[in-house]
């Protein structure tokens, strides 16, 4: 069997996984399934996209990072776009799902991010047209690795900075007060309030890093595939999956689930066909849940 | 003179406008005192705790604590008033490590008090200390009532209040959790006190408030209230005999 599998599936997992990170954090923090969530990757790729062209325009064409297809203004308008993308978070939230919580019925409030998600997608075809735009048109050369597998160096590089990125939120969630707060708020709320923690505060702050990592899915994808309106809304499912999958509320559980998800998409398409690569992350889902109904981190309802 | 820590006048308070369950209740605790409040199932003792916590909404009267206005602050103003609270049920963060729920209470205090004052916790609760990272959830009944309190005590609050604290204990607990109790207050806490169990409580109590429908039918010194008749009969559960005492039951 070719091993060249376990790359591309890595990449997917990464993207999945890090998609999946927020998902798991607005669920367990604000009781709900963020439909939307896709369509803040997308989001927050055209958002890193104009910021690059901003940052060419105010400072001219700058080479790329040698090996890399991208250079330093890539990088900034990252950081750019995830704050941007919690920001657009945040006014979602303020504006659409902040009233429909107060008043309780959680089905409404999903129903509201299907909405939402809708809207921000229509709103990016009418602004950027469905046809596909690109960080970079530079094609590069895959480097054979060892068995067969062939690694460009931007795929290394964005496989290095997902795994900073996942260990840099889970310090934050079990090191700092924020996270432990974040944790709190997610266990019991009520009691939360009682031991003096701003809950709202807690709120703006998993929409501000839920949207920032959904930034850096969208823009690997933008990376190494191609930018598309409908970009991250085509993710929904296997984030969706990856969540579940890991252990709702499970930042180690999400990520994990990301990259079994996209390792076993890889695999199907090699053994079976890409025919196959939608369904395999649905059967893995069903058997696992068949195993263990929680999920592999999962704690079960509090 | 003792101090007054929390005086709570005529309160009103309730979970739907309109439909009072604390109709007029009035109570006072001393500065270093456990003040006990008792009634039957139902009487909305758990109720008027939570309205003094601002966990259920205010209507009437008026709550003060150390002289400050503190009438339907939110719950989560609370503890920067210096009022703690200890929930009946789920007064822990059960996934969480006892020491990360320490901390994350602590975040009320400036950081660098935060180290002490667990040190300071783990030393009234030596208990603790052993258990420092296993999860809340994973404790026995008594230690996990033992993690409520200190984590209630972490924010050094002018007044611990406890609903039922020996609720859903086994017996050896139960006493476990009011010898905890006294020596809370031997290192000086005020406590404001719910129970159901009536014997145990006047036991450590000072003073008591018994509460009925609502409103305090009665106030007394708490080894007197044991053994008034008309208390006894109607709310307690028990025949009071002078011969007997407080043993009866
Ligand atoms: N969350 C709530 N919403 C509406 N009504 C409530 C709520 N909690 C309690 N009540 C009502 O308030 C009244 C008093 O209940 P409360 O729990 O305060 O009594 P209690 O004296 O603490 O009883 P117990 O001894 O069982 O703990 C009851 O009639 C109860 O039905
Ligand atoms: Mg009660």
């Amino acid at each position: 069997m070719n091993m060249q599998f376990l790359v591309d599936g890595l990449l997917t997992g990464s993207m999945i996984g890090l998609g999946a990170i927020g998902v798991t954090l607005t669920y367990s923090i604000l009781r709900f399934s963020n439909f939307s969530h896709g369509d803040l990757m997308a989001w927050g790729t055209y958002a890193t996209l104009m910021f690059v062209g901003a940052i060419t325009a105010l400072f001219g064409k700058v080479a790329p990072i040698a090996p890399l297809s991208f250079g330093w203004p890539l990088l900034l308008a990252l950081a750019l776009g995830m704050l941007f993308t919690g920001g657009l978070a945040l006014l979602l939230d303020k504006i659409l799902f902040q009233r429909l919580r107060a008043k309780g019925q959680m089905i409404i409030v999903v129903m509201a991010s299907f909405g939402a998600s809708m809207a921000l997608r229509s709103l990016l075809e009418f602004l950027f047209t469905s046809s596909p735009a690109y960080f970079s048109r530079a094609i590069q050369i895959a480097k054979p690795i060892g068995f067969g597998i062939r690694i460009t160096p931007d795929q290394i590089a964005l496989l290095l900075l997902t795994a900073a990125l996942v260990t840099a939120v889970h310090l934050l969630m079990t090191r700092s007060q924020i996270g432990r707060e974040m944790r709190a708020v997610s266990q019991n709320i009520g009691l939360a309030r009682v031991v003096g923690i701003d809950v709202a505060r807690v709120v703006r702050f998993t929409w501000l890093i839920g949207g920032a990592l959904a930034c850096v899915a969208g823009v690997m994808i933008g990376v190494l595939v191609q930018i598309r309106p409908l970009m991250g809304f085509d993710m929904l499912l296997p984030v969706f999956a990856a969540a579940i999958l890991g252990g709702i509320g499970s930042i180690p559980g999400a990520v994990l689930g990301g990259l079994i998800i996209g390792l076993s998409e890889a695999a199907a398409v090699q053994i079976f066909g890409a025919e196959w690569r939608a369904a395999i992350a649905f059967v893995i889902l069903m058997a696992v849940l068949f195993v263990r109904p929680i999920g592999l981190f999962g704690v079960g309802e509090r | 003179m003792a101090r007054t820590v929390l005086e709570v006048r005529s309160l009103e308070a309730g979970y739907e406008p309109g439909v009072p369950i604390v109709r007029g209740a009035s109570i006072r605790v001393e500065e270093g005192e456990i003040v006990v409040v008792l009634g039957p199932n139902g009487a909305g003792k758990s109720s008027f705790i939570k309205a003094i916590a601002g966990l259920v909404p205010v209507s009437g009267g008026s709550v003060t604590l150390d002289g400050q206005d503190i009438t339907g602050a939110p719950a989560h103003r609370m503890v920067r008033l210096g009022l703690a609270f200890v929930p009946q049920t789920e007064n822990v963060f059960p996934l969480m490590s006892v020491e990360d729920n320490l901390k994350v209470a602590g975040g009320v205090l400036p950081k660098r008090e935060v180290a002490p004052r667990i040190e300071e916790m783990y030393r009234l609760f030596p208990d603790l200390r052993e258990r420092r990272t296993t999860p809340a959830g994973n404790l026995s009944g008594g230690q996990r009532q033992m993690v409520a309190v200190a984590r209630a005590l972490m924010v050094r609050p002018k007044l611990l209040v406890l609903d039922e604290p020996s609720a859903g204990l086994s017996p050896k607990f139960v006493s476990m959790v009011f010898q905890m109790l006294t020596d809370v207050r031997k290192a000086g806490v005020t406590i404001l006190l719910v129970e159901q169990n009536a014997k145990a409580a006047l036991a450590i109590g000072d003073r008591a408030y018994v509460l009925v429908e609502g409103r305090d039918a009665h106030e007394g010194v708490a080894s007197e209230l044991w053994n008034d008749p008309v208390v006894a009969e109607l709310y307690l559960g028990h025949r009071a005999s002078p011969a007997q005492g407080g043993e009866s039951r």
